[in-house]
């Protein structure tokens, strides 16, 4: 008896038992709907965002009553009306797609080089290192970044400073809009390289050897080989950074200084200075349908690119 | 083959350029948290450590900063469960309406992260439960989930589905072959997973500047709204606070499962 004891363990009768359980409730011709059960929680939780939206759209046809604070119980397209007509959110959208279009090129423009050294290095170790150098930041967070260049940057920060050294009268380096799309540069960086990265090391090195092989000197291997068959890393780095920046918040709140609102910023102060939720509302939802619009036409121009969540695999 | 010597110089004027761009706010941030000046000057104004003793007695930033471990705690417990079983559903079944299925489970990626937290705004608002600190966990679960989905079905397709298969002809009944052949392939998958999750909600600003009010305010939020008051060194020191936090998560990465995973192409 013992020996039969010893050789069943406890742990086999409790994954027994429990199979028992999970054969009771869930029987096998069940078996069809196991994927859909498992999925269930994600898709639930994402149906919180679906709710959310469906809230913002049900706010956004409602008006500010201005006398009771109160939204009016009718519905109304009026604050569609304010937001195409008014001036300041037509500046202030403007701003925010220029702006997020130059950080896109620049960010592009710098991250390709170092993802292509990093994914071409022969060095183990100045790989690892390039990495380390992007995730910190990336697992740092945007409000400690910012801060750092609040520090650099400041009329009292480092860069005055070291100007002051040499004689020359500290210059107002913050609280501009390129100190905004530079703060959105250096936060987008590590984005745009970890999503360039693969698709990098999907191209085999053979053909850059081949194509200087044929005579080809390594601008023209770049721009002939290369970057065609990089497009969809680009293509996804690109979207990232673009919808990211488009959308962004903390930089231009903190390096902006107010005075360089991004329409993330609009919205949070129709909802926190005025109150107006209809208004915010109204706005939060055509920025979404923007980001979409903007997803979904870089999607049909040029694919999917790596964004396409394991649906290339197999 | 021999690299060009114009081709290294410029890209690597490049990549000089890139690691100072990243990393000019980390080192500067370490410099300053140990001044012993009173306002952050430069050059630093000699070496102290008494902005880590200021931040140690005060309480403000010590629960701003528990609060935050907390929300990333919820967090992550609630991605673990729900990341896991979605990313192997995914990964491993054919799914009638597979692509909706996957352009619906990106959306906290295409819903700009302002519209989800007004979104979740006012449904916890309806529901009564802002000001609670749980709901702000579940938020950032949510807008962050594709991470941990990706993470998983990443690991789930390298599993070989032959391995399952033999797993049941040995006998063994489909929970253990859940159990004991296919968690331990995507364990993987799973810790770089909520690795990624908590780090990314200790950091969460927008969406806790949405959902907290000024009794619960988290750590990026308490920083916040302190730069735009006045900047003083305690605020670096308590920034050291989280570049340590990446750091360790980098390393915990780097030794799990390599970070040179995220080099690989699918």
């Amino acid at each position: 008896m013992r020996v039969a004891k010893s050789a069943y363990p406890l742990t086999w009768r409790i994954m027994d038992a429990l199979e028992a359980f999970a054969g009771f409730v869930w029987p096998a011709r069940f078996g069809r709907a196991i994927p859909w059960l498992m999925l269930a929680p994600a898709l639930l939780l994402v149906g919180l965002l679906v709710l959310g939206l469906w809230q913002i759209g049900d706010a956004s046809l409602r008006t500010l009553d201005t006398s009771t604070f109160l939204m009016s119980e009718s519905y109304t397209l009026a604050n569609y009306r304010r937001a195409f007509t008014e001036s300041l959110f037509a500046v202030v959208a403007w701003r925010s797609l220029v702006g997020s279009l130059i950080v896109t090129i620049l960010c592009l423009l710098l991250a390709f080089p170092y993802a292509y050294v990093m994914v071409r290095t022969s060095s183990p170790m100045i790989r690892k290192l390039l990495l380390i150098a992007l995730f910190l930041p990336f697992f740092i967070g945007q409000v400690v970044r910012a801060y750092g260049w609040l520090i650099i940057l400041g009329n009292q920060g480092m860069v005055n400073e070291v100007l002051g050294l040499v004689g020359i009268a500290p210059i107002r380096l913050l609280y501009n809009y390129w100190a905004v799309l530079f703060g959105l540069v250096q936060y987008m960086l590590p984005f745009a390289v970890l999503m360039l990265a693969p698709a990098l090391t999907a191209i085999p090195e053979e053909l850059e050897a081949a194509a200087g092989s044929l005579g080809a000197g390594w601008v023209r291997t770049f721009r002939h080989i290369v970057l065609p068959l990089a497009r969809p890393g680009l293509v996804g780095a690109g979207l990232v950074v673009l919808t990211l920046s488009l959308t962004d918040f903390a930089m231009p709140a903190i390096l902006g200084g107010g005075s360089q609102d991004f329409i993330a910023n609009a919205i949070y102060d129709q909802f926190f200075r005025t109150s107006d939720q209809g208004l915010g509302s109204t706005l939060a939802l055509l920025l979404v349908a923007v980001g979409s619009l903007l997803v979904g036409l870089v999607f049909t121009l040029f694919g999917a690119g790596t964004l396409a969540m394991a649906g290339a695999r197999r | 083959m021999t690299v060009p010597l114009s081709k290294t110089i410029v890209l690597w004027i490049f990549v000089v350029a890139v690691l100072v761009l990243v990393s000019a706010p980390t080192v500067v941030i370490l410099g300053a948290s140990f001044t012993s000046g009173n306002i952050i000057t430069f050059p630093p104004e000699g070496f102290s450590l008494k902005w880590y003793e200021k931040i140690a007695t005060s309480r403000d930033l010590w629960d701003a900063f528990l609060r935050s471990v907390y929300v990333s705690a919820i967090c992550t417990i609630v991605a673990i469960p729900v990341g896991t079983l979605a990313g192997i559903a995914l990964a491993k079944y054919t799914i009638r309406f597979e692509k909706s299925v996957q352009i619906y489970l990106l959306l906290p990626f295409t819903i700009p992260l302002i519209g989800s937290g007004i979104g979740l705004m006012l449904i916890f608002g309806e529901a009564r439960l802002l000001g609670q600190l749980w709901p702000v966990g579940l938020a950032c679960c949510v807008i962050n989930l594709p991470f941990m989905i990706w993470a998983v079905t990443a690991s789930a397709s390298s599993l070989d589905p032959d391995l399952e298969l033999a797993a049941a002809s040995c006998g063994a009944p489909p929970l253990s072959t859940f159990v004991h052949v296919t968690l331990p392939a995507v364990m993987p998958g799973v810790i770089s997973g909520s690795l990624l999750m908590f780090i990314l909600a200790l950091n969460e600003f927008l969406v806790s500047l949405l959902l907290t009010d000024a009794r619960i305010v988290t750590l990026p939020v308490q920083i916040y709204n302190s730069i735009r008051s006045i900047i003083t060194p305690d605020l670096a020191a308590i920034s050291v606070v989280f570049i340590a936090c990446a750091a360790l998560a980098i390393i915990l990465l780097d030794r799990l499962v390599g970070l040179e995973i995220f080099l690989k192409s699918k």
